[in-house]
């Protein structure tokens, strides 16, 4: 009797299992259809904080997504129309804001929830190694990056204010980060890896062929594409967003870049930085999104991080970024007359 | 503990931008701007809204606000119409490094009333309607 009724739990079991069946949609050439918009935005941030869980318990993530979310609202909130004028000598604000303020929340959209990976709030995107952190970089590597410190690289957070940032960063245009100037955007949103901004515009396009997949950054406006089965460029070759080639693992597109410009330098690696990416349809609104980081001459390993990417409604807008980029004139106009200051 | 894992976690979340404000504003010199919008330039990297206000002496003067990126605006539905030439405002922040344009961030903007713009979900950005019409502005406070 007790054998009748585990077998009939279990196929009832395997039948409830099979009651809401997901079924990947596929393309003619039957490979998965990873297509759509995805929203990159998230909390989670790329490594964990010190002390920190893997894994957000329900209530731990409660609480911090409330706790943004009323950060949120804070500043959304009224202030006084008959204010006077902020202080004289700065507001005290750090970071990218610089001691004058940014701007009002109401321009930004930085994501309200912890990344779900398998069910499970993660607390960083980095998952390997397993303490959720990038690898320290080797000497050599911090050699070179400390000869290099004012050529800021791709995945510039832009925070610093100028009193912090090193000697020469505003010598001239080329010594100002990447998305100041337009040509990728901050944070490495546009990748590879493609990580979230933590500010706004998040947002990524999938264009799927039988022959290239397509992926665009809202953020300046940058379209990657990945050229299927195909070998990689010459090494003389070398690309902003590196050189793409796809293939499909089973149901997993597996992108492989290499042949990176000497400008990128993503968290510090060379020209040599080695990118795979894998893309993974795990539900109808949900890519997971794996990238594995590997430079001999910057890490002694490589190392591995994941986020999903939910599918969005929302539309990707233009991002056409020297129509009207007066912020770059006026950072380094302000540069000379900090200098003509410092004369006196 | 869960509270100290808590605060780590709040801490670590950065703050990004496109730019340094710093570089490009100067904290020695707060301004306070009172006037009408006179045209808004939907661009990216930052959106600017020219503000014309009326000096203590009557000169008029219309200083060019920088905002953020249009997009994650446009995807709250806020639009061109949203924020109509003529709408009243008040604008907290430091003007640019160089003193001899007249620009500067918008560390706040709102209505006459503290209302920040572009928030809400009755037409976002639209003046309120019980707003009472001033002409008056103030110069920036130096």
């Amino acid at each position: 009797m007790r054998k009748q009724f585990i077998i009939f739990v279990l196929a009832a079991a395997a039948v409830v299992g099979q009651t809401k069946p997901y079924v990947t949609p596929r393309m003619p050439d039957g490979h998965p259809n990873l297509q759509g918009t995805y929203d990159l935005a998230t909390l989670t941030p790329l490594e964990r904080p010190a002390g920190a869980s893997a894994v957000l318990t329900k209530e731990q993530a409660v609480r911090l997504e409330k706790a943004a979310a009323d950060r949120s609202a804070e500043g959304d909130k009224a202030i006084k129309g008959d204010r006077p004028a902020p202080p004289k000598g700065g507001d005290g604000s750090t970071g990218a804001a610089g001691n004058v303020g940014g701007y009002n929340t109401g321009w930004l959209d930085p994501g309200s929830s912890y990344t779900v990976v398998d069910g499970q709030k993660r607390s960083s995107i980095v998952i390997d190694p397993p303490d959720g952190r990038v690898p320290a970089i080797k000497p050599e590597a911090r050699r070179r990056a400390l000869a290099l410190i004012a050529r800021p690289t791709s995945d510039t957070q832009e925070t610093n204010d100028p009193a912090l940032e090193p000697a020469g960063a505003y010598d001239d245009p080329e010594r100002r980060p990447l998305g100041e100037r337009c040509l990728l955007g901050f944070a490495s949103t546009s990748g590879p890896p493609a990580l979230p901004t933590y500010f706004y515009n998040n947002l990524h396009q999938i264009v799927q062929t039988k022959d290239s997949v397509m992926i665009l950054t809202e953020m300046v406006h940058d379209a990657r594409i990945v050229r299927m089965n195909a070998q990689h460029l010459p090494k003389t070759i070398r690309k902003w967003l590196g050189d793409s080639v796809g293939r499909w693992e089973g149901d997993t597109l597996v992108v492989d870049t290499t042949n990176f410009t000497d400008k990128t330098r993503f968290r510090g690696s060379t020209e040599n930085l080695h990118v795979v990416e894998r893309f993974t349809r795990v539900d109808a609104k949900t890519l997971l999104y794996r990238f594995t980081i590997e430079d001999p001459d910057t890490w002694e390993k490589p190392w591995t991080g994941e986020y999903a990417w939910p599918a969005t409604d929302s539309h990707i807008y233009e991002y056409a970024c020297h129509e009207a980029n007066y912020a770059l004139t006026g950072i380094l106009r302000g540069a000379r007359l900090r200098e003509e200051e410092a004369k006196k | 503990m869960t509270r100290t894992i808590l605060a780590i976690l709040l801490g670590c979340l950065p703050l990004a931008a496109h730019h340094a404000f710093g570089g490009e504003f100067d904290a020695n010199r707060p301004v306070l701007l009172r006037g009408k919008v006179v045209k808004v330039e939907w661009v990216n990297p930052h959106a600017w809204i020219h503000v014309e206000i009326t000096k203590s002496n009557g000169a008029k003067e219309v200083w060019m606000v920088e905002g953020g990126s249009p997009n994650s605006l446009l995807r709250k539905g806020v639009t061109k119409a949203s924020l109509p030439e003529g709408t009243e405002v008040v604008v907290d922040g430091y003007q640019s490094r160089d003193h001899t344009v007249l620009r500067a961030n918008g560390r706040n903007v709102t209505f006459t009333d503290g209302r920040k713009l572009f928030l809400g979900s009755s037409g976002p950005g639209e003046p309120p309607k019980d707003a009472v019409p001033t002409d008056q502005a103030k110069p920036p406070s130096r």
